[in-house]
């Protein structure tokens, strides 16, 4: 199988502070295991949301990894209040749901919890390893709003739909309007490309 | 009602994870691979204890228990994140089975017992088959498990 990733891509987990929690111990140790393996030294281990929360409270986080069961609640309880804990800057730091069997009451609480990325059981260390990459990379802005306090859901910025115009205030015509400035000289193109140092 | 806001956030597991040194992502997850394997002995063991626990679980139920088929719902979940990691699919898939039972009648007005029963007793039966249950029989339980779901939980 292809990896999903550079063979030459880097990944220094060695500072990073990361916590993980689930409420069975056992599968707990797993993620330990694994985050161990990607060179994580001493992630914060939490069965339950009160452990979980103090943590957040007492420590700076750069990745937590959070199963949707916890030995007291519910994954996505903790996250809805991560985000809206104020705790800064951990209420904004990035954030793996993991899933198991999902009831569908929680197919909507586990869109609105506001985690930076949902990953359904199993997730092998080669998944794991790919979400991670993939939130090193993620540029999307903090939303907060009455109903979601989280990243911004939408991961690719296609404009509106064919035909639509769209709803935000930044969003541009697809019809394109006639020049307002003059043509640029081929040489003033040319300097865009290759710039010169002005004598 | 306060406007929505939209802003950056500053990205520091990025900043961290591209420091000069760590490892390779391919040998950081044959690192884990390796870790993660060296706990499927106990992890096997643990799933045996677990259904077991499932019985007196299921059994406390039965008579009445607070908590109703929530523990048993839980337990179950907690054996297909096990199992599932370990590639047990048949354990695995038996567990989401019972999942699904115990939260469909965890508000039904009537449970169907003999449904959760022969669950909890065929997730005992793969569990301490372990490893095996691929070669032993484990697909025709698990065979039998859906039929015993699709009887208890016809679709709408």
């Amino acid at each position: 199988m292809s990896l999903p990733f550079s063979k030459t891509e880097r990944v220094n987990l060695s500072t990073a502070e990361v916590l993980l929690a689930c409420g069975d111990p056992e599968g707990l140790n797993i993620m330990a295991e694994m985050f161990a393996g990607f060179g994580v030294h001493t992630p914060r281990r939490c069965l339950t949301m009160g452990e979980a929360q103090s943590s957040v409270q007492s420590k700076v986080l750069n990745l937590l990894v959070v199963d949707s069961a916890l030995a007291d609640g519910e994954g996505y309880d903790f996250i809805h209040w991560l985000r809206r804990c104020e705790i800064e800057p951990n209420c904004f730091a990035p954030v793996i749901l993991v899933t198991g069997h999902t009831r569908p009451s929680q197919i909507f609480k586990g869109r609105d919890a506001g985690a930076s990325f949902v990953v359904r059981k199993p997730v092998p260390p080669l998944i794991m390893m790919q979400r991670i990459i993939w939130l090193l990379n993620d540029q999307r802005k903090f939303v907060c709003a009455p109903g979601y306090y989280g990243p911004d859901r939408r991961v690719k910025a296609l404009g509106p739909p064919v035909g639509m115009k769209g709803r935000r205030h930044d969003d541009l015509s697809a019809e394109v309007g006639a020049a307002s400035t003059p043509n640029l000289e081929q040489d003033e193109i040319d300097a865009l490309f290759k710039p010169k140092a002005v004598m | 009602m306060s406007r929505p806001r939209v802003f950056a956030v500053e990205n520091t597991l990025a900043k961290m994870a591209r420091e000069p040194g760590g490892r390779t992502a391919e040998a950081a997850v044959k690192a884990a691979e390796t870790r993660v394997e060296a706990q499927r002995g106990v992890s096997l063991v643990s799933l045996i204890e677990k259904s077991e626990a499932l019985g007196n679980l299921a059994a406390a139920a039965r008579q009445g228990a607070p908590d109703g088929l929530g523990p048993v719902y839980d337990l179950s979940n907690a054996i297909f994140g096990l199992a599932s990691a370990f590639g047990l699919k048949a354990l695995s898939d038996a567990a989401i089975s019972l999942c699904d039972l115990s939260d469909h009648f965890r508000s039904a007005d009537e449970v169907n017992w003999p449904a959760i029963d022969v669950h909890v007793d065929g997730i005992r039966l793969l569990a301490s088959m372990g490893e095996k249950a691929a070669v032993s029989g484990g697909d025709a339980i698990l065979e039998g498990l859906r039929k015993v779901r699709a009887h208890a939980m016809p679709p709408n």
